[in-house]
């Protein structure tokens, strides 16, 4: 009959996370006879017939048969088994080179005085030896079930394919780590570069080969045949070629020589599964340890953030003066000051104005720029009152002054200007324009060029709107200024108060302009919690009126501790 | 119990003399802030460009602080130095920017300066090098004494920072 082979040779990938080293791995090779199946045959026949009747069969198993022609090898993962081959050359001491085969002599030897060894045909090549690294090449070069037409030498292509796979040079990346000295290598070797540039893990590798000559011969190291490849990298994928046959049919070797036979394997994995109160017992130990490291870290983060108090809004400004272009003179420094409105605040300590460095300028493009790049904080509150809400709120002012000093140590005003703080929190970046008075005529300007003498504001705040000013209709007529240039902020706004809390935990955002405008629009969610919590109170009172005595002294405690 | 992510790189620096440069940076925080992970201060690679102006460094800021308060806000200095073709290296530039408050991806260019000594000084600088630095750059942070620095404008440096907040809106806080 005719058997039906797996042909499915390729590689199976598996990923793990457990050691590799529990991986065990069940070959079993068997030699197709005539006589083989022969028996085979007649044991299925046997077999469908042994319901009918009661016919006890001893089926034609020939023991002499089964000790050469078959052999089932349970085989861990680096377990290295000698071949007869191997066992011969290991036997006398000459042959020791490297202190890899000093050790496999003093197995063999070991061995030797021992029972023997307990694989007959199967034997593996581990890691460590040195045909690992070549093993794919030969089998290259009997690729004959290819092509009909015998070829004797490999393309390009699969030459450089198979090398790929084997890198022995640095066999450290188990976890990815970089030698912290000789970072580059300043002489890669050609083979250095052909698998330098595939991005590869390096594995560890472990061939299990099958000697497959002719019984009573065996040791011919031409009839050796690889029968499973197994590799890993370090993180938990395991490939296997040819994967498990997983009760499918067996896989076929067809050996080389006059004689070419046909061998049938079945690879099992017979690794010792996790019984199910260590999974239970393991994934409880994961889940504590990821709790514990939550825990962990909200521990050094702590619970506590500073708050303003209730009703209060916190400005808080991170900013820096980024740069100054366009002015007419050079060396240029900035002089600045924020000037608070009514019902606006600020702490003690709170420096208002500064005055940064004075820079001489580049030029950057047609003008001629200075970077401060001057980082000033600033932080003020807002005290909300009640007052009628048409009112638009006044937002604090930074008034600014641009001078130049020259050589001489001579000071001219460059310009004036202002910037308003942002309403919405967030990023700005805003370039603010200035102008500098001018006195008409021709003696002011020679003054100013010789001696550097400029007329200046008394009142910076008439940059803006003066503080003495009251009425509906500001008049600058008659006043005389000249433009300059300009001055870059970037600023980080963020506001703060209790009364986003509330609203965000009630959910209401409304997203009027004028609310964001306001930021105290949440002014009236504070008048309404304050109505809930009247009404609220007022309930309580009723319902404890309404309570026998006694229990009274008890409500009490708990009213204490909810008005708090 | 607020946290903050900075995440992010220094792309590079343009607008410089010369082009061989490297960056010495670092981040600096008030008092309520702890640095639960990441490196905060560091110094990139050197790199020369060999066309156009600008210098990358690709160098990453991968930090993760957590807060109390709103004060003392995270801010970035910045030193840009210049190493030539003998090994020597010279400050080319002092930046100076605060860490973003809002959430999400900013782009930064923080302009430098470098400090500028007596005009003899400055021949100097020009056929031998070196010129003054600050003695100690956290000076610049209390902001009285800088009003007697004398500068010059240098080039700039870009950064790309991804801001993430955490629990920040809990507590009141609208950026």
């Amino acid at each position: 009959m005719a058997d039906c082979w797996n042909t499915d040779t390729g590689e199976a990938v598996y990923r793990s996370r457990d050691a590799v080293k529990n991986l065990k791995i069940k070959v079993r090779i068997e030699r197709v006879t005539s006589t083989a199946a022969l028996s085979q045959h007649l044991q299925q026949e046997v077999l469908s017939q042994q319901d009918r009747g009661a016919i006890e069969l001893e089926t034609l198993t020939s023991q002499g048969q089964t000790g050469d022609n078959e052999e089932e090898l349970v085989v861990g993962w680096q377990e290295k088994l000698f071949s007869q081959y191997e066992m011969e050359l290991f036997q006398n001491e000459s042959a020791c080179q490297t202190p890899l085969d000093r050790q496999y002599h003093t197995e063999v030897k070991a061995l030797n005085r021992a029972k023997g060894r307990r694989n007959h045909r199967i034997f593996t090549y581990t890691d460590h030896d040195r045909y690992t690294n070549c093993l794919p090449f030969h089998q290259l070069q009997h690729s004959t079930d290819l092509l009909t037409t015998t070829k004797s030498s490999p393309t390009f292509l699969a030459e450089r394919m198979a090398s790929v796979r084997h890198r022995r040079q640095d066999r450290r990346t188990m976890d990815c780590s970089i030698p912290k000295s000789r970072i580059i290598n300043w002489e890669p070797t050609e083979e250095f570069v052909k698998n330098s540039h595939v991005v590869n893990n390096a594995m560890q590798t472990m061939h299990i080969m099958g000697d497959l000559g002719p019984s009573g011969r065996l040791g011919q190291k031409e009839n050796e045949s690889l029968l499973v490849t197994i590799k890993t990298d370090g993180t938990g994928t395991v490939i296997v070629k040819p994967d498990f046959n997983k009760g499918k049919e067996p896989y076929r070797i067809v050996t080389e020589g006059e004689k070419r036979e046909v061998w049938r394997l079945t690879v099992e994995n017979i690794s010792t599964t996790m019984k199910p109160e260590e999974k239970d017992r393991e994934q409880n130990m994961y889940k504590d340890l990821y709790v514990r490291h939550k825990d962990y870290l909200s521990s050094l983060v702590g619970q506590d953030f500073e708050m303003p108090p209730v009703g209060i809004l916190r400005y808080l400004m991170n900013g820096e003066i980024v740069s100054a272009k366009g002015f007419e003179y050079d060396n240029l420094y900035i002089h600045f000051f924020m000037e608070l409105p009514n019902n606006w605040s600020s702490l003690p300590f709170q420096s208002l104005s500064g005055v940064t460095q004075t820079c001489r300028t580049k030029t950057l493009g047609k003008e001629n720029v200075a970077f401060f790049s001057y980082p000033f904080s600033f932080e003020a509150f807002y005290m909300s009152e009640k007052e009628s809400e048409e009112s638009i709120p006044q937002w604090p002012v930074l008034y600014f002054k641009v001078l130049s000093l020259d050589s001489w140590q001579c000071y001219r005003t460059e310009g004036y200007g202002y910037l308003l703080f942002p309403a919405m929190p967030g990023k700005h970046t805003i370039t603010c324009h200035t102008w500098r008075p001018l006195q008409t005529g021709t003696v002011s300007a020679l003054r100013r060029f010789f001696i550097g003498g400029s007329p200046e504001l008394e009142d910076h705040s008439y940059v803006r709107i003066p503080g003495t000013f009251k009425g509906e209709r500001l008049s600058r007529f008659g006043f005389c200024t000249e433009t300059t240039g300009s001055v870059t902020f970037n600023l980080h706004c963020i506001q703060q108060a209790k009364s986003f809390v509330d609203a965000a935990m009630m959910k209401k955002r409304r997203q009027k302009v004028f609310d964001h405008l306001g930021g105290f629009s949440q002014q009236g969610a504070i008048c309404t919690i304050l109505e809930a919590f009247q009404r609220a109170r007022r309930k309580m009172q009723e319902a404890r009126e309404s309570l026998p005595r006694d229990l009274v002294t008890t409500t009490s405690q708990l009213q204490i501790e909810s008005s708090a | 119990m607020a946290e903050l992510h900075i995440i992010g790189q220094i792309v590079g620096a343009s607008g410089f003399p010369e082009n061989s440069l490297f960056c010495k940076w670092g981040v600096h925080t008030g008092g309520a802030w702890r640095l639960l992970s990441g490196l905060k201060e560091g110094q990139t690679q050197v790199d020369l460009p060999q066309i156009g102006d600008m210098a990358y460094w690709s160098h990453p800021i991968d930090l993760h602080y957590a807060t109390k308060g709103l004060q003392g806000w995270p801010k970035l200095h910045l030193q840009v130095w210049h190493q030539d073709s003998f090994g020597r290296c010279q400050l080319y530039g002092y930046g100076y920017c605060h860490v973003p408050s809002s959430p999400g991806h900013h782009r930064i260019s923080c302009v430098t300066w470098r400090p500028l000594g007596s005009w003899q000084e400055q021949l100097a600088q020009i056929f031998v090098g070196g010129g003054p630095q600050l003695r100690s750059p956290d000076l610049i942070y209390s902001g009285a004494d800088r009003y007697r620095l004398h500068t010059e404008a240098m080039g700039t440096v870009e950064l790309e920072l991804g801001i993430i907040m955490r629990h920040f809106d809990k507590y009141g806080v609208d950026s």
